[in-house]
């Protein structure tokens, strides 16, 4: 590729890439008449917080965003515990069925749980855990491409570990704790941070399994803040930015991870 | 042996329990329910053999959904995959201002499907957007049917852009120098380098990212709920978007079940092409 076409193709997508966040970072500033001006804007004709303010004093907006953190992090917490846990028994213990259970689990990854949603709504009904955390965590929990990249992560420990640590009497899980995750952080990084964005982002399951607004979480909640009915456009993108921007530097800050983290999968 | 096993277990099932009660046993539930009469409350009226199936496939509704799968997916998977190929390979190789391309390619990824669809709505509402205003047109995007559709597949390629990108990216870069090295030795430059030798060395990737995102297209629900409802006029009403409507709205468990067995099994398909794609990586 050419020396002038290369930089300037760059440049054109990430335009196109970042025209949505640098709009909706704009319109946030945006007051009620910008978004009904007879031209479409680009800048806010002035600059206030006032649309910040709205959103953050929203009665439910707090509440949604607490929802989404709790469910969020249980998700990553769970997925990473029994993904650490089925990939332990893979990977370091010897036992009748593990031909047949470890298909079995990765079968699951040729299942789509959107076709699903029906039936996984009723369990969750029938456990009454509608308008619950764990009615919105449980589905997503068991990931079998997380139990995989945990796997490929621990084949390639070195087993003589684990042999001279039972030798001097540590149990399974002082070894799992002590010696099994500190080697492997950046996978256990990864699954970590990919089920809590996940999670987090997800819209279809918790719209379904949530009827009481304080039950909501912000992705669900961010399109029923009822702003845009009032015209205040611009505290739903005040909104939106706030919760967003704290996933961008995190993105910043663990892209390395992620990346490595998708070698390793390649590889494994 | 005994013992080890028990503790195996043990380890394993909190995972097994899960899979199987959010996914095996739904789905042998719905694979079950495919075949039966079921009323609206759940109780089983008899067996109803393919009648299911039958009527399905005689649903107008339904078919014009499949009509709209395939034409978003039409849309979508060549545009999706050209732009993701061209983001790699623009940044295969690390550069002076790579660092912040590498960043800006991978932001979509701290983006909701439900914000970046509110945010879609307002760039492409109607005439006044802001859209037409940039590129000096005057389409009322979300208010006709071509026109939303392509909203949705621009929507679509957003959120899979990223995460389809870091794959063809680490791939790029996982490939051996030397064959590289030794092709531009032998003269090879450019395009031909790219075509010949490079794009050679992911295909198996590529291959696995086109039918990722081609079940990702069949598959599309969430972004067509939170963009177009559907509409205008049904036109963008996907496979999955009726199931929705048909499970939860109307009540209608047959249509239900049975649109959610075929679309496991097209999943099932297409996840074992990949799978045996993956295998010769």
């Amino acid at each position: 590729m050419s020396k002038i076409a290369r930089p300037a193709l760059i440049i054109i997508l990430s335009l196109l890439i970042l025209f949505p966040v640098l709009y909706a970072f704009s319109a946030s500033f945006f007051t009620p008449q910008d978004f009904t001006a007879e031209n479409a804007k680009l800048l806010p004709s002035s600059f206030s917080l006032h649309n910040y303010s709205l959103a953050l004093s929203h009665r439910y907006f707090g509440r949604y965003v607490l929802n989404s953190l709790a469910t969020a992090t249980m998700t990553a917490f769970l997925r990473t515990a029994i993904s650490i846990a089925a990939a332990f028994a893979f990977t370091h213990l010897r036992f009748k069925g593990q031909k047949i259970l470890l298909p079995l689990l990765l079968s699951t990854l040729f299942i789509p749980s959107d076709a699903l949603l029906y039936e996984n709504y009723i369990t969750i009904a029938r456990l009454s855990l509608i308008d619950s955390y764990l009615g919105i965590v449980l589905p997503s929990v068991f990931s079998a491409s997380a139990m995989l990249i945990t796997i490929g992560a621990y084949l390639s420990t070195d087993k003589d570990i684990y042999d001279a640590a039972r030798i001097d009497g540590c149990r399974d899980y002082r070894y799992i704790l002590s010696i099994l995750i500190p080697l492997t952080v950046p996978s256990t990084a990864a699954i970590f941070i990919q089920a809590f964005i996940n999670s987090f982002n997800s819209y279809l399951w918790p719209l379904l399994v949530t009827t009481r607004p304080k039950m909501r979480t912000v992705q669900v909640g961010i399109t029923m803040l009822g702003f845009a009915e009032e015209g205040e456009y611009g505290a739903q993108f005040a909104s939106i930015i706030v919760i967003t921007v704290p996933f961008l530097i995190l993105l910043a800050w663990g892209r390395k991870s992620i990346e490595k983290a998708l070698q390793g999968r390649i590889t494994a | 042996m005994k013992e080890n096993s028990l503790k195996a277990f043990l380890y394993l099932a909190p995972a097994l329990l899960l899979a199987l009660l959010f996914c095996f046993i739904p789905l042998g539930k719905a694979f079950i329910g495919s075949f039966l009469t079921i009323s609206q409350q759940g109780r089983i009226l008899g067996f109803a053999g393919l009648d299911n199936y039958i009527s399905l496939f005689r649903d107008q509704a339904f078919l014009s959904s499949v009509k709209h799968t395939l034409l978003f997916t039409v849309l979508f998977l060549p545009l999706n995959t050209a732009i993701t190929l061209l983001a790699a390979a623009l940044l295969k190789t690390k550069r002076r201002f790579t660092a912040a391309a590498e960043y800006i390619f991978i932001t979509p990824l701290a983006f909701s499907l439900s914000a970046l669809a509110l945010i879609f709505k307002e760039i492409f509402r109607g005439r006044v957007s802001i859209i037409n205003r940039i590129f000096g047109l005057s389409i009322a995007w979300l208010d006709e049917s071509i026109p939303a559709m392509i909203v949705l597949v621009i929507l679509g390629i957003f959120l899979d852009f990223a995460f389809d990108y870091l794959l063809l990216l680490s791939q790029f870069r996982g490939t051996d120098k030397s064959i590289i090295e030794a092709a531009e030795i032998d003269g090879a430059s450019g395009l031909t380098l790219f075509f010949r030798i490079e794009l050679p060395a992911i295909q198996n990737m590529l291959s696995a990212v086109i039918f990722m995102a081609l079940k990702d297209a069949i598959m599309i629900s969430a972004p067509v709920m939170v963009l177009t409802e559907g509409g205008p006029f049904r036109s963008t009403e996907t496979i999955m978007y009726y199931y929705y409507l048909e499970a939860f709205r109307s009540g209608n468990r047959a249509a239900g079940t049975t649109i959610a067995v075929l679309m496991v099994l097209f999943s099932i398909l297409i996840m074992s092409i990949i799978s045996r794609r993956r295998r010769d990586v």
